[in-house]
């Protein structure tokens, strides 16, 4: 493979790739923040640091899962760091002295102007290329503090701008998903002076419930708390916000690092195809370890070296214009799905789902185990999302519906890419 | 066994993965760190590295990984008694069973093959020239290490195609020319050259030594051993395992009738053997060895997989003649304890009883620049993976003899 330069100037710093740790515990300390630069990332926002310091709950962590062993979605009661500012810029300044070339963001929290007017300038004075201001943690034990402060555009504003007067650095606002329309409080961080903005934090949640005890879970003494949700099942919800901030209009050009469930480079692909500039990650640190970038490097290195894109510019933000409202879709045609029979194995998922879940558009011959698509499909392609066979159920012919014109229509890739 | 599984000759004896097939394969994996797996694999291919950027989707990187280690990734793949290599450890198996790496493997390798991957690309000339004689898997090893290093090499190979034991000894159901073929690309994108059918005497080994820096002789074990304690071992219908294997890979599997078939020997060679005249449509095969199961050489996946295929074997006897008049008509086994006797009726009996070395070659020592490795050195189980590893330590050697 030829060397695929992966860097990016992102708010004018050179990022030697695009890879970044979310702030979290993934990076808050010197000792794994080395071990995370030695392994290969790109820079990270470091673990918010605040002038309240956290004390925290045990357990404080609860996973959602589906069959097999990975879990898939991570909640977690964790707030800012555990150490005091004066402790953390000490880390920072030793890390940026030791690590030149690599990005330190840091994350910072304040629950007044005070606080954040001097977060600002002692992070500044440590050392950080990158401020990024935490309005979105949905845990914080203070409303003055975390996503009860990112819901509300005025003070959104005001503490972006605080921090803006008292530092030279970009400054990113990071964004809650636990709001409708993320936009709003993005508006405000812009007008406040940001350079970007980060999305998302964590989603509030319930992960399961502990039926004995009667309790949400993690079970701390019995009783639990709504708190952020993260991991590869957040990974569509961040999408769609990360699309939002990049068709608002007042947010035109406004750049946006996206953070949530990245655990592949093709998650990261998607992100940046719906234009985010910088890729951020925690639970799938947490789940496999630092050494994920090696696979997330090399696997969007081959994927650019395969379509001649020689920059990251070359293709983020190409996914932006085809996001497009509901409204707006071509409703003329339906793509009837194709069986293939040799693969076929004659489970009869297909058949089962689209009688209970669809349009009964699927008749079942009960000697053969074979399924035949009739002419009550709609091609909803509810059958191809189930069939557990690759390459099984496909997209088929596409037909017009009545007095629309034929005309060409993309079709979709399977979800793998291969054979 | 009610269901014994047919299969034609060279048909494929392990369906691949699909790519969902892998990821779920590989959502299995531990991801452990010091990976048993990958302290167990021979040559190091690192089965913890490919597995972990299978699971991250990076499967170009999987086959980069392999292909950088392994030079023969693509056949080890599909041939490696990994039960008792790499999966032998495998952390997994303190929750259930083992990945399964081999097939894991073969996935990626497929990767290499569908995207037209280059991996390795030919090195600047070092100025130095060596001659590897034989194109099995030690000479493969060895040869692609050194072109590494910017060696020019050239393979002397007595066969039509190269590949040695992989292409003429196992049977292609479990390897076939395709997947050999893709590694052999890979030796040949190192700038490493074939002269094939040429083969290469003792005595030219030492012209050779003359003409090149340095000769590395790796002509493995190439002739089947005969027991010729056993009365009418020369009869009609007498075979040896490399010879009949050969045959019929070269015939693609025309070598007219068998008949009833018994085989001697418990190795893997012995079971590709009864696999093959199985495939071949023998009227009946079986297969005898002194050895007791659990001594019994063969990998656990090989016995399985003759046993699928509806071979029986009979454990710990020994063969005492083989009846008839020119032909084979009968061989009778005694008990190892010399309780019993059992004779079956046959047409043909094949002893895979081990190999010995190349005619000629018996003798050969390391003399300077003349090197040796493979299995002529190497008693380590006689895998090809160990093989490869052999080689490449027969070049590390080559290159500080030429100070490279
Ligand atoms: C245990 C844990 C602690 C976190 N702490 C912080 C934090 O201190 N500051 C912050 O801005 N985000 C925090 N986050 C949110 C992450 O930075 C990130 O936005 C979120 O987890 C989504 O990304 P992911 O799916 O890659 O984990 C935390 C997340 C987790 C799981
Ligand atoms: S992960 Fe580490 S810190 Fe957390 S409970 Fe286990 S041992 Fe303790
Ligand atoms: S779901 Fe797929 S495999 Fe199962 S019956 Fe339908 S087409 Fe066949
Ligand atoms: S030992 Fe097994 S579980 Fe562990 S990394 Fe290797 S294949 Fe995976």
């Amino acid at each position: 493979m030829k060397k695929v330069d992966l860097s990016i100037d992102f708010l004018g710093v050179h990022c030697e790739n695009p890879f970044f740790l979310s702030s979290s515990p993934v990076c808050h300390n010197y000792e794994m923040i080395s071990k995370a630069f030695d392994a290969g990332w790109g820079g990270v926002f470091y673990k918010t640091v605040g002038v309240f310091i956290a004390d925290e709950c045990s357990p404080r962590f609860d996973t959602h899962r589906k069959e097999g062993t990975p879990f898939i979605g991570f909640k977690n009661m964790e707030q800012i760091s555990e150490y005091s500012w004066q402790e953390n810029a000490e880390i920072i300044k030793k890390l940026k002295k030791d690590y030149p070339t690599k990005v330190m963001g840091v994350s910072i929290m304040g629950s007044n102007e005070e606080e954040w007017a001097l977060l600002a300038r002692e992070m500044t004075k440590a050392g950080a290329d990158i401020l990024e201001l935490n309005f979105s943690c949905p845990q914080m034990t203070s409303h003055a503090m975390g996503s009860d402060v990112g819901q509300n555009t005025e003070l959104v504003e005001k503490y972006t701008r605080i921090v803006c007067e008292n530092t030279h650095v970009p400054v990113i606002a990071k964004m809650t998903p636990n709001i409708t329309h993320i936009e709003v409080p993005s508006i405000a961080a812009k007008k406040g002076g940001a350079a970007a903005v980060s999305a998302i934090n964590t989603i509030k949640s319930i992960c399961g419930i502990d039926v004995e005890n009667m309790c949400g879970r993690p079970v701390v003494n019995g009783v639990s708390s709504i708190s952020g949700y993260s991991g590869a099942a957040v990974k569509p919800i961040a999408l769609r916000f990360i699309a939002q901030l990049k068709q608002h209009p007042e947010l035109q050009g406004f750049p946006v690092s996206g953070i949530g469930g990245v655990e592949t480079w093709q998650d990261a692909v998607e992100f940046l195809l719906l234009g985010a500039e910088n890729i951020q990650v925690t639970t799938a640190v947490m789940q496999y370890g630092y050494r994920i970038v090696e696979d997330l490097k090399e696997g969007l290195a081959f994927f650019m070296e395969e379509h001649g894109y020689t920059s990251l510019r070359d293709f983020i933000g190409k996914a932006v214009p085809n996001i497009i409202p509901c409204e707006n879709l071509d409703r003329s045609f339906q793509i009837v799905p194709k069986i293939d029979y040799d693969k076929c194995v004659g489970c009869g998922r297909c058949y089962t789902s689209c009688f209970d879940g669809s349009h009964q558009a699927i008749d079942w011959d009960a000697d053969k185990h074979r399924p035949t698509i009739t002419d009550r499909c709609v091609g909803c392609h509810l059958c191809l999302n189930v069939c557990p066979v690759k390459d099984c159920i496909t997209p088929g012919e596409i037909k017009f519906k009545k007095g629309k014109e034929a005309h060409e229509v993309k079709i979709q890739h399977d979800f793998d890419y291969l054979p | 066994m009610t269901q014994v599984r047919k299969l034609a000759y060279g048909e494929k004896s392990e369906p691949a993965y699909d790519v969902r097939l892998a990821m779920q394969e590989a959502a299995r994996c531990l991801l452990c760190i010091d990976a048993p797996c990958s302290q167990d694999c021979p040559v190091g291919t690192n089965p913890s590295k490919f597995i972990r950027s299978i699971r991250f989707r990076n499967f170009k990187g999987a086959a980069k990984t392999i292909r950088e280690n392994n030079i023969l990734g693509a056949s080890c793949g599909k041939i490696c008694p990994q039960e008792r290599l790499c999966e032998k450890g495998c952390s997994r198996c303190g929750i259930d069973k083992p990945i399964q790496i081999g097939r894991l493997q073969s996935f990626a390798m497929e990767q290499e093959k569908i995207f037209g991957m280059k991996v390795l690309e030919k090195a600047p000339s070092c100025g130095k020239k060596v001659a590897c004689i034989g194109a099995g898997p030690s000479s493969l090893g060895a040869a692609a290490e050194l072109a590494k290093r910017g060696v020019a090499v050239t393979i002397f190979d007595e066969n039509k195609e190269p590949g040695g034991l992989l292409r003429y000894g196992i049977t292609p159901s479990r390897l076939d020319d395709a997947t050999i073929d893709q590694d052999i690309a890979a030796i040949k994108e190192l700038g490493v050259t074939f002269e094939q059918n040429h083969k290469v005497s003792r005595e030219e080994v030492a012209e050779l030594a003359k003409k090149f820096d340095a000769v590395y002789v790796g002509v493995g074990l190439s002739t089947s051993k005969v027991l010729k304690f056993v009365k009418g071992w020369d009869k009609q219908g007498v075979d040896t395992a490399l010879n009949f294997l050969k045959n019929a890979r070269v015939k693609n599997g025309q070598i007219g009738d068998l008949g009833k078939v018994v085989i001697i020997g418990g190795g893997d060679v012995a079971m590709d053997c009864a696999s093959t005249a199985k495939q071949l449509g023998a009227k009946s095969v079986n297969v005898v060895f002194i050895e007791t199961m659990e001594e019994m050489p063969a990998s656990k996946k090989e016995l399985d997989y003759i046993t699928e295929l509806g071979v029986p074997v009979l454990p710990f006897f020994k063969p005492l003649e083989i009846k008839g008049e020119s032909k084979v008509e009968a061989i009778s086994f005694a008990s190892m304890d010399d309780e019993s006797q059992v004779t079956f009726k046959a047409d043909t009996v094949i002893f895979a009883v081990g190999q010995a070395p190349t005619e000629g070659f018996a003798d050969l020592k390391q003399d300077g620049n003349i090197f040796l490795g493979g299995d002529m050195v190497v008693s380590r189980g006689r895998t090809v993976v160990e093989s490869v590893q052999s080689g490449k330590e027969a070049a590390f050697a080559i290159a500080d003899f030429l100070k490279i």
